[in-house]
């Protein structure tokens, strides 16, 4: 008999699960993360190509990296063409690469599929398509699986947001590279199933009786919105879904462009268009670990010298060239996750030449997301009208995915279809636990 | 960045959950209190500035920086790398046999030094050197009256060390001076005599304690200065770097007729070792020595300290009594006193310390160290460590005493 594994590949966490009889097992893929079923969707590169995930990957990443030496090369990395008027000329491009980087550190590798303007990367003397990084990771998965369920596995049920992209043509290319690279990891069949359905399938394990269920699947990449009918499988309905590209990253995104910028020079550097770009691109996770290069570190210095507000711009250069970026990002996201239970955090990172301190409360938070906010209540009311449902007739909001306890977000809910009505489900597990359910089914 | 948009946010916060205010007093608090420290730091830091005491400060460091630099100028044999001159000629290749004259060939160079300030140097080939060969030989007095008391000097005291070291003159009354070995001019192997020794004359009463290489005491986090009446006294290494630029380190001992001698470069975490001439030893961890000078070791009155000298990572000890025996210990039979003032461990039996035994040298080795003796019949005679290991004595039937030893 075939082996076949959901797998929840989410833009924040991944996850494994099989079902066997009546019970779903969600296998502990990373021992080393407090949650052993959960694991990072993080992928760390060696420069001789070894690849480790998850915590393991954070983990390697630090050791390696932490005050390790430096060395920066000129390399040509490509060519671009002037047009302008009757001229055409070709200029070379050059790139300050770091000789001794040990490897390279990417998260957030689900987003590369809902956009169309990333082809890939160049990873040492390699380049990736995202096909292959995404390749590289599910292989990874799918190799931890087999060696904690001791066979081979064949087949994989992958969930998908509603909508990769708003546009059809994008969201189609997404799926197919998704598919591309499980088949190229090394399973058989491959088939998808939407997150917020995979989700209303382990709801469903709950029912003793037949409802129309709303699943809000809110996570680090998109919203995803189902309202099905669910608790009797051969009457198993779709009535609508529906869905929006903003999630977790995006609110640590608006915390770090509202609240963190100011402490490296934003809105006080003004007439200096190279270091306003390497404030703005600090709250960009992709871009900011690029930017430690010789010439970015000579106009810091410069600006330090010419006393343009020297200790913003010190800690500037501080989270730049320390290997700040992974602590940074990681501050920002446990802030936001604690402000979900308490009402007070603060943003605390204090290293060399770096003291960066931000008492943080749920109002304020609440007040810098206010605009996702609306989007978001906007986006859940257009499905339940697309459903043909008023929002009485909705029986259960099932709310999964790690951005889905959100407090505004519960309160949202709450308002539109009573307190009575929001259900929490498992917030990082459920919709892998729905896709082996429905991986079992396909099997059947 | 605390301004009045982000105070009213926190009342706000306030007034929607009242919980969070004791938590947002905490976090402020808690803030507040490390600013202050921060500001008490960058307060002292300016008083400082404004005051000129950070500017004497970078300036003491600046002239220790200065003095590193001119000992690396003359290991490496030499002034400063010249500045590149305006090439106006060829190229030539050069042969095997110019190399050999610009590189400086690592040779060893062996002092035999006595409290007139009389130094002697034997230079040596590293790869030469045969166990139990002479590699000197005295022709005259070994031991010298005193011109002006008449007195018999102590015996001279050896030391081995590299050619291109930088060596450290300590005086007994504290007074320092410092010359490369290279100054100091070799005589002829075959027939030493005092009378064309290198001589650092003594001011006044004051005599040549002992003479130290310091071209890496950078490496070191400490100086310990051992008295012969087994007091210490330990210099932080910055402090003796400036201390040695003003030519002045202290006489290191609590009274008269204390003097100075050995010094000692270590780790806070090193173990030294002071052994006397009775056959006593002490060993103590350095972190735990004192600034000020301190009795360790307490000696009966016929007593002196030989020599003292950190364990570092050799794995044994070697002494030398004055009857040619080698004694091997292992470094993990060092037990480290834990209040000063001991008696210390016993190296040599009792009897046989009564029957005259005396310890001559001692230092910690390993089997393929040298060791090098100065024997009553006038020669310098150079061992292998492995080889005293396995012959337990520096005789071979000779009826001779030995003087002075020491480790390279």
């Amino acid at each position: 008999m075939t082996m076949r594994v959901g797998i929840d590949f989410g833009t924040s966490n991944s996850g494994v699960a099989v079902k066997r009889g009546d019970q779903v097992y969600l296998l502990p893929i990373d021992q080393r993360n407090v949650q052993p079923e959960v694991v990072k969707t993080i992928l760390y590169i060696t420069r001789d190509h070894k690849y480790t995930i998850g915590q393991e990957a954070v983990e390697l990443y630090y050791k390696q990296n932490i005050n390790r030496l430096r060395h920066y090369v000129k390399k040509w990395v490509g060519e671009m063409d002037y047009y302008g008027g009757d001229m055409h000329y070709v200029r070379d491009l050059y790139a300050y690469v770091d000789e001794l980087k040990p490897g390279r550190l990417m998260q957030f590798l689900k987003s590369a599929l809902r956009s169309g303007s990333y082809p890939g990367t160049q990873v040492f003397d390699r380049y990736y398509t995202k096909m292959d990084i995404i390749k590289v990771y599910l292989g990874a998965l799918k190799k931890r699986a087999e060696a904690l369920l001791g066979e081979k596995i064949e087949a994989v049920t992958l969930g998908r947001p509603v909508k990769f992209s708003n546009d059809p043509e994008q969201d189609h290319r997404a799926q197919e590279t998704l598919q591309q690279a499980a088949h190229e990891a090394g399973f058989r069949q491959v088939d998808f199933e939407l997150e917020p359905v995979a989700a209303a399938l382990y709801y469903e394990m709950t029912l003793d009786h037949p409802q129309n269920v709303l699943i809000f699947d809110f996570g680090g990449g998109t919203l995803d919105i189902a309202i099905m009918r669910l608790g009797d499988s051969r009457d198993r309905k779709v009535f609508a879904s529906g869905g929006i590209g903003v999630a977790g990253s995006d609110f640590d995104r608006t915390i770090i462009q509202k609240r963190l910028l100011q402490h490296f020079g934003f809105g006080w550097i003004t007439h200096n268009p190279d270091i306003q770009e390497l404030i703005n691109a600090v709250s960009d996770w992709s871009v900011l670990p690029e930017l430690s290069t010789p010439q970015a570190r000579l106009k810091l210095e410069q600006a330090i010298l010419e006393r343009k507000v020297p200790a913003r711009i010190k800690a500037l250069e501080a989270l730049i060239f320390n290997d700040l970026a992974f602590s940074f990002y990681n501050q920002v996201e446990s802030t936001k996750i604690a402000l979900s239970s308490v009402g007070t955090a603060v943003i605390r990172l204090d290293e060399k030449d770096l003291d960066l301190w931000e008492l943080y409360t749920r109002f304020q938070f609440e007040k810098d997301i206010r605009e996702y906010r609306e989007q978001i209540e906007k986006v859940v009311l257009d499905t339940v009208i697309a459903s043909g449902l008023e929002p009485e007739q909705i029986e259960a909001v099932v709310k999964t995915g790690g951005s889905s306890n959100v407090p505004v977000f519960s309160e949202m809910l709450a308002k539109l279809f009573g307190p009575q009505r929001v259900k929490f489900s498992d917030v990082f597990n459920s919709v892998t636990a729905g896709l082996a359910i429905k991986a079992q089914g396909r099997q059947g | 960045m605390i301004n009045p948009e982000k105070i009213d946010e926190w009342i706000r916060e306030v007034e929607e959950r009242p919980g969070s205010a004791a938590v947002i007093i905490r976090y402020i608090a808690n803030r507040l209190r490390e600013l202050v420290e921060r500001n008490e730091e960058l307060l002292s830091e300016n008083i400082e500035l404004r005051t000129g005491r950070k500017v004497e400060e970078f300036e003491s460091r600046i002239a220790n920086l200065q003095y590193q630099v001119d000992l690396l100028k003359r290991q490496l044999g030499g002034e400063a790398v010249p500045e590149p001159a305006e090439f106006s000629g060829e190229f030539v290749m050069g042969t095997k046999e110019d190399m050999a004259k610009t590189v400086p060939i690592e040779t060893t160079s062996l002092l035999v030094y006595n409290t007139f300030g009389q130094v002697l140097r034997v230079e040596m080939d590293s790869d030469k050197l045969e166990s139990r060969q002479p590699v000197g030989i005295f022709s005259g007095e070994i031991v010298l009256k005193h011109p002006d008391t008449g007195l018999l000097s102590p015996v001279p005291r050896l030391l081995a060390t590299s050619s291109q070291e930088e060596l450290l003159f300590v005086f007994d009354s504290g007074r320092t001076v410092t010359h490369p070995v290279s100054a100091i001019p070799t005589g002829t192997a075959e027939a030493l005599g005092w009378q064309g020794a290198y001589s650092e004359e003594p001011r006044g009463e004051e005599e040549l304690a002992t003479i130290l290489p310091v071209a890496r005491m950078s490496m070191y986090e400490f100086c310990v200065q051992v008295s012969r009446r087994g007091c210490v006294k330990k210099i932080k290494e910055a402090s003796f770097e400036t201390h040695i630029a003003r030519g002045y380190i202290g006489t290191g001992i609590q009274s008269a007729p204390d003097k100075t001698c050995c010094l000692a470069f270590c780790g806070s975490d090193d173990l030294l070792v002071l052994v006397s001439k009775e056959g006593f030893l002490v060993t103590e961890e350095v972190g735990r020595l004192p600034y000020t000078i301190e009795e360790v070791l307490r000696l009966g009155i016929t007593d002196h300290i030989v020599t003292a000298f950190t364990i570092g990572k050799k794995p044994s000890l070697l002494v030398v009594t004055h009857n040619g025996k080698a004694l091997q210990k292992e470094a993990g039979w060092l037990d480290p006193a834990v209040t000063f003032k001991t008696r210390g461990q016993t190296i040599i039996p009792k009897e046989r310390r009564e029957a005259g035994v005396r310890v001559v040298g001692a230092g910690a080795v390993a089997e393929t160290d040298w060791g090098f003796a100065l024997r009553s019949d006038g020669k310098l005679v150079a061992y292998t460590v492995g080889d005293l290991f396995n012959r337990g004595s520096l005789f071979s039937g000779e009826q001779v005493e030995i003087l002075g030893f020491t480790t390279l």
